[in-house]
């Protein structure tokens, strides 16, 4: 009990002190003052004969912009050779601003247009470019996926799914391989991750739907995609083949 | 409206009747050199003078379809297009090269139409229902 009264009357005097302490200092004072009104209650007069006393020293008074002396001493006047009182108050009062403006507008009205006008005209792609997913074939119209399932491993957002069962000849194979094209994220993981260059991400962005079950490709789908695109595919490839 | 001088060479050049079909498709008065045909009938130009096209406008295609689309530029010509290939299909010798005979003919995006792509399953079925089987009896 005795103890807790002892802790409590230490507290005013901690509080003190650091009054004493910041009271030299302007900045600290004044946040003292704005902070907590029931400290500054008690030292308020001492606070504010500090304050004027400091302002009368540093002799804060309202003067106009700063005047420019160059080194022999002579005024300089920054507004010379600009627009005169008049000119300004001419361009304000007859809005020259926005007739220059719709100039501006009525000179590109008759200008040929910089807008690309899409389905006519397309924006650059990259060889690069990540676009709607195929499997390809070799030259001699084998399919290339081994079903190795690099691309199903390092699919970050899992879109991909594989099974895979021996061939009649007993080359190993898929059965399935499905994409979900709406979790993709197309970052070419796969095509990066694949031994044989089996699947790739095509240049081929036009493959917007009506209903979302249209972008749930299997293997059939991303087969006949790359049977489409193979010369533009394998052009791409050996465009970045330096890079590989 | 373009400049009127745009227009007027353009009309020169390629007559009113393809002038009035421009501005029905493409809505600006364009000519230049006539770099192919694709196999859907799509007509492709060019015109690389800088003082009659800004860059970024310098290829264009003519739909042949009314109900024309991005998706009917099939893969070569898009490759050209887009500007990924210098040279058109049928000049590239790389893409020449690379293209295989089993190379099927390219189709536009049919969705929303009867032609749109199903998915289906490619495996055979895990899990059968239950047929029962009943022996004859004797």
């Amino acid at each position: 009990m005795q103890s807790l009264a002892l802790a409590r009357s230490r507290v005013p005097l901690g509080l003190s002190l650091r009054i004493a302490a910041t009271s030299s200092n302007l900045v600290g004072a004044r946040r003292l003052i704005h902070a907590s009104r029931r400290v500054c209650a008690q030292e308020e007069p001492e606070l504010k004969s500090q304050i004027t006393e400091r302002m009368r020293a540093k002799k804060f008074e309202v003067t106009g912009p700063a005047r420019i002396f160059d080194e022999s001493g002579r005024e300089l006047d920054p507004y010379k050779g600009g627009p005169s009182a008049l000119n300004k108050a001419v361009h304000l009062f007859f809005f020259t601003e926005i007739i220059r403006g719709m100039w501006i507008v009525l000179e590109n009205f008759f200008r040929p247009p910089y807008t690309i006008m899409y389905p006519f005209e397309k924006g650059p792609l990259s060889p690069r470019f990540r676009g709607e997913h195929a499997l390809r074939r070799y030259p001699s119209g084998e399919e290339r996926c081994i079903a190795c399932k690099l691309c199903e491993a390092i699919c970050p957002a899992q879109a991909i799914t594989i099974e895979a069962e021996s061939r009649l000849d007993g080359s190993r194979r898929t059965t399935r391989y499905d994409i979900d094209m709406t979790k993709c994220i197309y970052c070419g993981f796969c095509q990066e991750a694949c031994p044989v260059d089996a699947i790739v991400e095509t240049q081929h962005h036009e493959y917007s739907t009506e209903t979302r079950e249209e972008l749930l490709y299997n293997k059939e789908k991303l087969l006949a995609n790359g049977d489409r695109a193979e010369a533009e595919i394998a052009a791409n490839l050996h465009a970045d083949h330096l890079y590989r | 409206m373009v400049s009127l001088w745009r227009t007027v060479r353009s009309i020169q050049r390629t007559g009113l009747k393809e002038w009035w079909r421009q501005m029905q498709y493409i809505g600006d008065a364009k000519s230049g050199r006539l770099v192919g045909t694709d196999q859907l009938g799509n007509r492709y130009y060019e015109n690389y003078n800088g003082e009659e096209e800004v860059p970024g406008r310098h290829r264009w295609v003519d739909y042949a379809q009314h109900d024309y689309n991005g998706s009917q530029v099939p893969p070569g010509w898009h490759a050209w297009i887009t500007h990924m290939r210098q040279l058109p299909p049928h000049e590239d010798p790389i893409v020449q090269k690379y293209t295989p005979a089993w190379q099927s003919p390219y189709v536009e995006n049919l969705t929303g139409t009867r032609g749109a792509y199903r998915p289906y399953n490619t495996t055979k079925p895990k899990v059968y229902g239950w047929e029962p089987k009943t022996a004859d009896r004797a």
